[in-house]
């Protein structure tokens, strides 16, 4: 682990209590950001992925959401264990959060410029015309032209991009350090998603925060992340740099997604298609909750539940040069590691019993 | 694949649909227009799968709407094997409807909560009569289901009870319920979770070479556009920019907008992101109420000259390409048409 770990989840379990029964959306989610790194979380919806932003900033609907077990340690706090004005002074000028649909996160009967404006207004006790030019130089920032006269105008009177500018200006209003992006491009076209991206990463490097980025959208993630962690029916099942989980993903999955990205050499042919649905989270599969989806499922992933299993080089790797015999003793170290290698939060994972024949097998491809 | 030396099955030309921006309450007096559509040709061959991609607000769905005869176009044509359809009313509008279908972006809204599947699927054959199947109507539906992938006990079920990716085949087996011969796709997988979309498209692909339809398919998404189609148009604010076959449009852009969409796609290679040159767009798409003189997209153009603010350019082929047998030389709408090197994409 590294002196700039900035926030640390561990074991996160969150319940939600709903008229069909108890749902749990987060399985024991472990994931951590450094100071000025890019995470970015995969997973469709449903994963879990926006339930665990949520909880980490403090926002989670409680009732009908509980957090059950697990801790969240930010800057070495456990935030789960403060109350909640503590967690409102670190909503802002510490963590902030950016969301998807940017007209209905802000207020349409406020001024842009007011809303901007409340961050310095509540947390650091400006007057309204002070907080009014902080506004304005937050608008600059972030690049939106004319920006002191369109200080005054409402959320309804800018285009998609725009807003999503507003947003990211408010999140980094009070400069915090680590910043959540919940799908923040999602709603916008290519053409301004990459406006958008290009200001977020500027941002980010100028004042070396940590961003946790929330997306399902492969290319997004390859152009920005840092590392990748990858969920699914509320559990973590892989966790990686980026550019090895690209050239090597160790859980079927992971494999299934990059795969169903159509590519240049399929064309007119089909494309690969993950079968079958995600899980309800009612009623999710026993042992490992992606086996009905998988190719790879045997008698061992319908009734063990697979742990994170740590992905090391040496026990994966050079499979294409593996000899009978080294093949057996990367079978011992397999069977060493079921038992005794714990990956630590951040470490390359897969959540796989045959998470190295995965891995092995995308080498060879 | 198509064939292209045939009839075309659709041809639309100079299509324009504008609609009225009016100020008033008892005399409504017409102040503008926002033209949604202006003046769009191309063609639509048998078997073929034409696909339409630009950004939100550049009339992309408004064509799917005209092409449906949903909206009246202002004016221009849209010829059905040769007949134009697009003032056709009452009788002779729904025997032409039997034969274009449409299937709808959102599959949570465009199948209605209160009926049953086997409802939503056999209404068509309510509508047009001539076509339901003789006597067993409920067998042809199963036989629907069977043919989108869905289990035919579903008949009786309620569209609540599916996820996304099974309610848009719903949505797909009753486009094909009257056997037609052209789909309209709407952004047909956007709504769609990733793992999903896969499994739609290619079924859309295999029901296409089963049943020889021709698809016009409508989305934002360039990589799937790439993937399912045979020829792309490019739309930008009301004006089709570019058009050609695949290779065409996604190796050999000319036009500095169809560069820039392309450029901005992200790629899932993380390998491919420090190398490439990515052309980054200023500003936002102008308002289609008031669009720019000239050239549309000249107020985002680092080519914009000033011919470009006075002169429209038309949809040719660049006459620097002109006779060149190669994919390079297909219509553009640029005055300064001109491949550029090195546009890494999707």
């Amino acid at each position: 682990m590294t002196d700039d770990r900035l926030l640390e989840v561990r074991d996160l379990e969150v319940e939600f209590t709903t008229r069909d029964g108890v749902v749990r959306a987060l399985n024991g989610v472990s994931y951590g950001v450094d100071a000025g790194e890019t995470l970015a979380v995969l997973g469709e919806s449903g994963s879990g992925k926006s339930v665990t932003a949520q909880a980490i900033m403090g926002i989670l609907d409680m009732p009908p959401g509980r957090i059950t077990g697990g801790e969240i340690l930010f800057q070495g706090r456990d935030l789960l264990g403060l109350g909640a004005e503590e967690r409102r002074k670190i909503r802002g000028p510490k963590m902030a959060m950016i969301f998807q649909d940017a007209l209905s996160s802000l207020n349409p009967v406020l001024s842009v410029g007011f809303q901007l404006g409340e961050m310095f207004r509540v947390h650091r006790g400006a007057s309204r015309k002070e907080a009014k030019e902080r506004a304005v130089e937050l608008m600059e920032r972030v690049r939106i032209p004319a920006a002191r006269q369109r200080v005054n105008d409402y959320p309804h009177e800018f285009s998609g991009g725009m807003r999503q500018r507003i947003m990211i200006a408010m999140a980094l209003a009070l400069e915090p350090d680590l910043i959540i992006a919940d799908e923040p491009t999602t709603a916008l076209d290519v053409t301004v998603q990459a406006q958008v991206m290009d200001l977020l990463a500027d941002l980010q490097r100028e004042y070396r925060m940590g961003l946790i980025l929330i997306t399902h959208d492969l290319g997004v993630v390859a152009d920005t992340a840092d590392r990748i962690a990858v969920m699914y029916a509320g559990r973590i099942v892989e966790n990686a740099p980026v550019k090895e989980l690209y050239a090597a993903p160790a859980h079927p999955y992971t494999k299934g997604l990059l795969d169903s990205i159509p590519r240049l050499d399929q064309k007119g042919g089909q494309l690969y298609a993950i079968s079958g649905l995600p899980p309800n989270l009612l009623h999710v599969p026993d042992g490992c909750p992606f086996h009905p989806r998988c190719p790879r499922a045997r008698d061992r992933c319908r009734t063990d539940l697979p742990p994170l299993y740590a992905v090391s080089e040496r026990a994966a790797g050079g499979a294409a040069d593996a000899t009978a015999e080294a093949a057996e003793a990367a079978a011992a170290d397999a069977a060493h590691d079921d038992i005794a290698r714990v990956p630590e939060v951040g470490e390359r994972s897969s959540a796989c019993h045959y998470w190295k024949e995965t891995v092995d097998d995308a080498r060879r491809a | 694949m198509a064939d292209t030396t045939r009839e075309p099955i659709l041809e639309v030309r100079n299509l324009v649909k504008h609609f009225p921006l009016t100020q008033g309450i008892v005399f409504r007096r017409q102040v503008g227009a926002v033209r949604a559509v202006d003046d769009i040709s191309f063609t639509l061959y048998p078997g073929e799968t034409l696909g339409i991609v630009g950004e939100s607000g550049c009339g992309k769905s408004t064509v799917a709407k005209l092409l449906m005869n949903l909206e009246r176009a202002t004016s221009g044509e849209v010829l059905y094997k040769g007949e134009d359809i697009s003032k056709l009313s009452g009788r002779a509008l729904k025997a032409v409807r039997r034969n274009i279908q449409m299937v709808f972006q959102d599959p949570y809204t465009s199948l209605n909560p209160r009926m049953t599947v086997g409802d939503i699927i056999g209404e068509p054959f309510d509508i047009h009569p001539e076509a339901a199947p003789k006597g067993d109507k409920q067998a042809r539906v199963r036989e629907l289901l069977d043919v989108v992938g869905l289990n035919p006990e579903y008949i009786n079920r309620y569209p609540h009870q599916f996820s996304g990716g099974q309610r848009q085949r719903i949505g797909i087996a009753r486009g094909l319920a009257l056997n037609p011969e052209i789909i309209i796709c709407d952004e047909p997988v956007s709504a769609l979770d990733v793992s999903v979309q896969a499994q739609v498209i290619n079924l859309m692909e295999k029901l296409q070479d089963e049943f020889g339809l021709s698809y016009l398919f409508i989305a934002h998404d360039l990589s799937i556009v790439r993937h399912i189609s045979d020829r792309v148009g490019v739309m930008y604010l009301g004006k089709m920019v570019e058009i050609g076959s695949d290779a065409a449009i996604y190796d050999h852009p000319t036009h500095p907008y169809t560069q820039a969409l392309l450029s901005a796609v992200p790629l899932p290679d993380p390998d491919a992101r420090e190398g490439r040159e990515r052309i980054i767009l200023t500003g936002d798409v102008p308002s289609p109420a008031n669009p720019p003189s000239g050239c549309r997209f000249r107020t985002r153009c680092w080519k914009a000259e000033e011919r470009c603010a006075e002169e429209m350019p038309l949809l040719a082929v660049p006459q620097r390409y002109a006779g060149a047998d190669t994919a390079v030389a297909h219509d553009s709408a640029c005055h300064f048409a001109e491949e550029k090197q090195h546009v890494a994409h999707a």
